[in-house]
């Protein structure tokens, strides 16, 4: 269960502040398939980095399954987004060099999981996310847009997080890749019982979650 | 895989640019090793000559050596003095005699009966040279059967036309021709013309070494091939020690006897110096040189020793202040070995300051190459840590990035020094006596040679200086050997005669000394031991620390919301 409670972010502003996050309080029960949606700008951006622990709060807090991530020291922070956190970024974000395999496991490698796990998992990951076998080894670089988003989201399933965070995930792709990007995403929020929570600001692919949630002048409202 | 693997991959991603900087790594850590080698190679050199001057210092008359330059002679009074002075465990002194021989004798009388004709024998070339010679065999007529030399002794101080000025005379022949060096230096050759005909055939003196020990002028042992050491060092005596070269000439061994400064020596024993240039002279006891010569209490040189090596530069000091700078110099060694060793460690400096210089290059190279790499790649280290990487995750794979570049690097720069070391120890070793015997070979002048630093005996003909006149002197020796045969001696002021190495290269006198120096220095050999690779090692370790430290620590920096804003 992902709880946030009255989550405040400000940022200076010439004489006074901005707070494009103001006072957000929602919950997600496990599992869910949800989405934030708002305007370019709207700050969708900067919740989804307080919800990563990429960022901090300038109140509130942010509890995950009783955890309240906004008290974690640097070092905690870091162990809570390498085990309970996945991202999938808007440009992917792939290590170029690396084989659509390699970048998949490099957050298990971060985790100390063994070579053979690791392997075996990310091979498992990559056949859910439909990428056909012979990519696998594939570096990052030589694989099409749909492809490295695919691998992207089997990087942020790597380490079973409770919550995965989709920052525009299709917002590189074309309208046919992008809805098989969604509907992937929704199956694997069922089968790996991840929350996975999408920020956007297409109407339409947002209307494909369970839950939409909008972001205006720094407050949430459920749709 | 693992991080050492990313790292590796990571570090060619740029397969052009990591390429580039590889090269230049590979030229700039060869370039350090090469110093590296060449600084221990010259600094084994160093001990290796210093090792030869050892524990002993030479005293000469200031402004003399050998029979070259002038001043006041040393005295006994002196060589007491020197005793006195603290940590000096010995002192000993010497006497430096030139001798005309036999040839001599014959020169003069046909240069005498002939001195209508010597510029015609001179024209006619080498006449007058081959006259003398087989005059100068006729009267030998009948040596080495007798083992007494048969030859009519030349009158002492005598000097013929190109001849110098001697102590006494012997009548004893020298084991080297004067030849066209001795010629030359003689002055009984055409100058303008470069021809060798002889006015007169040219006097080749021999040099008497008066001593008071068993050991030869500089401290060295004497190996006696016949005979015994000298038992006797009365002014009285009359043993001697002769060179093989010249015993053999003069068809002499242990128990002949000769003549030479008035009176009748018997041969005691026979050395063998290991040159034939050492081996054409002879050691008698110094109280009899300096009687004979009318030189009672002089002495050319004195040898000192001293009680340990920690105590050599601070004798030379005291023994300066003791004796006066303005009447003796005190030297280590020999002047050569001295030069030699300065030479040797102004490149010990340079090859120092060219490895720290090239391996600060290199960290530098390193250092500017990983910031840039750091830099480009800041949105993947924000990603690697949203993802889960620690900071210490991060900053070792571009420290291994870096190390693995310098590895590289080190590698083909090893193969490089290989190659390079050699040639650049040589090139250094080369310039730095160059450019000193530049400058000593400067300041010879014409008459530099054939300095008469010795007085000739009362009641001879022995004109002082006047060797000055015998031509301009040519002292550019191309092997360090003395072009006249008796001008740098036996070395009495303490060069060891035929030391390792060294060759023949005497009194440390004006003449030659480039090729002194390098001869001294001889063959600088390069080799890579235990000591040298872990230095090397450390310093490429240096490099790749230092080169990837800095991007490692601005790695820690990067805060991964800044990649996520830049979307």
């Amino acid at each position: 269960m992902l709880e946030v409670r009255n989550v405040v972010k400000e940022f200076p502003s010439g004489d006074g502040v901005i707070r494009p996050v103001n006072g957000v309080t929602f919950s997600l029960p496990q599992g869910t398939f949800a989405a934030i949606l708002g305007r370019s700008g709207s700050g969708k951006s900067t919740l989804l980095s307080i919800l990563g622990a990429l960022d901090t709060a300038t109140s509130g807090d942010v509890v995950m399954d009783g955890t309240n991530i906004s008290q974690l020291p640097p070092g905690r922070l870091t162990e809570y987004r390498r085990r309970d956190i996945g991202f999938v970024f808007q440009q992917y974000n792939l290590i170029p060099n690396l084989s659509a395999m390699e970048n998949v496991m490099l957050p298990m490698e971060f985790a100390g999981v063994g070579k053979a796990e690791r392997m075996a998992r990310a091979a498992a990951l990559l056949n859910e996310v439909e990428l056909t076998e012979e990519l696998h080894q594939r570096p990052a670089n030589r694989l099409s847009g749909g492809q490295q988003q695919r691998v992207s989201i089997a990087r942020a399933l790597a380490n079973r997080p409770r919550l995965v965070l989709a920052d525009e995930p299709t917002g590189n792709l074309d309208e046919e890749t992008g809805e098989l990007i969604i509907e992937l995403l929704r199956n694997l929020a069922q089968q790996e019982n991840t929350t996975i929570l999408v920020v956007t600001h297409d109407q339409a692919l947002a209307a494909k979650t369970d839950r939409r949630l909008r972001l205006a002048r720094g407050t949430l409202t459920e749709e | 895989m693992n991080i050492l693997a990313r790292s590796m991959g990571n570090a060619f991603r740029n397969k052009v640019r990591s390429g580039a900087v590889i090269l230049i790594l590979a030229v700039a850590i060869g370039l350090a090793l090469s110093m590296l080698v060449a600084h221990q190679a010259v600094g084994a050199k160093v001990a290796e000559l210093k090792s030869q001057i050892g524990t002993q210092l030479t005293v000469n008359p200031a402004g003399s050596r050998g029979f070259e330059g002038g001043g006041e002679p040393l005295t006994n009074s002196d060589l007491d003095t020197v005793r006195s002075v603290e940590h000096v465990s010995a002192a000993e002194g010497s006497l430096s005699l030139r001798l005309s021989t036999s040839d001599a004798a014959s020169a003069e009388d046909s240069g005498s009966d002939d001195s209508a004709s010597d510029d015609s024998a001179a024209q006619e070339g080498s006449g007058g040279g081959d006259s003398g010679a087989a005059q100068s065999d006729t009267a030998q007529s009948d040596p080495a059967q007798s083992g007494t030399a048969q030859s009519e002794p030349a009158q002492a101080g005598s000097r013929g036309p190109g001849s110098m000025a001697t102590a006494g005379s012997t009548s004893l022949r020298s084991a080297v021709d004067a030849g066209t060096l001795g010629a030359r230096n003689s002055g009984t050759s055409d100058g303008t013309s470069g021809s060798t005909a002889a006015q007169a055939p040219p006097a080749m003196p021999l040099t008497a070494t008066g001593i008071s020990t068993a050991a030869a002028a500089d401290g060295s042992e004497l190996t006696l091939t016949d005979g015994t050491a000298i038992t006797d060092y009365s002014a009285n005596s009359t043993e001697v020690l002769l060179g093989a070269s010249l015993a053999e000439e003069n068809g002499l061994a242990a128990g002949s006897t000769f003549e030479a400064l008035g009176r009748t020596f018997t041969v005691a024993g026979v050395f063998d110096a290991g040159t034939v240039f050492d081996n054409n002279a002879l050691y008698l006891p110094l109280a009899a040189a300096q009687e004979l010569s009318g030189q009672t209490g002089e002495l050319s040189s004195i040898l000192v020793t001293v009680d340990s090596m920690e105590n050599v530069d601070s004798t030379q000091t005291a023994l300066t202040d003791a004796l006066g700078s303005d009447r003796a110099d005190v030297s280590a060694g020999t002047a050569g070995l001295s030069e030699a060793i300065n030479s040797l460690a102004g490149v010990q400096s340079i090859s120092l300051v060219g490895f720290i210089a090239a391996l600060a290059a290199a960290a530098l190279i390193v250092l500017l190459i990983m910031i840039m790499v750091v830099r480009e790649r800041r949105r993947e280290i924000g990603v690697l840590k949203a993802i889960g990487a620690s900071n210490r995750t991060i900053g070792l794979q571009f420290v291994l990035e870096a190390v693995v570049l310098v590895a590289i690097g080190a590698v083909l720069g090893s193969v490089i020094a290989v190659g390079a070391s050699g040639p650049i120890a040589s090139a250094l070793v080369d310039s730095s006596t160059g450019s000193s015997s530049s400058i000593e070979a400067g300041s010879m002048g014409p008459g530099a040679m054939g300095g008469e630093a010795l007085q000739a005996p009362p009641g001879t003909d022995g004109q002082p200086s006047d060797g000055q006149s015998d031509g301009p002197s040519d002292g550019q020796s191309t092997d360090g050997q003395s072009t006249d045969g008796q001008a740098q001696g036996t070395a009495p002021d303490g060069a060891p005669a035929g030391g390792p190495g060294s060759g023949p290269f005497g009194s440390g006198g004006p003449f030659g000394s480039f090729d002194q120096t390098a001869e001294l220095i001889g063959t600088v050999t390069t080799s890579v031991g235990p000591g040298t690779i872990a230095l090397g090692a450390g310093g490429v370790l240096f490099i790749a620390a230092f080169g990837a430290l800095v991007p490692a620590l601005m790695t820690a920096r990067v805060r991964p919301i800044e990649v996520l804003r830049g979307e």
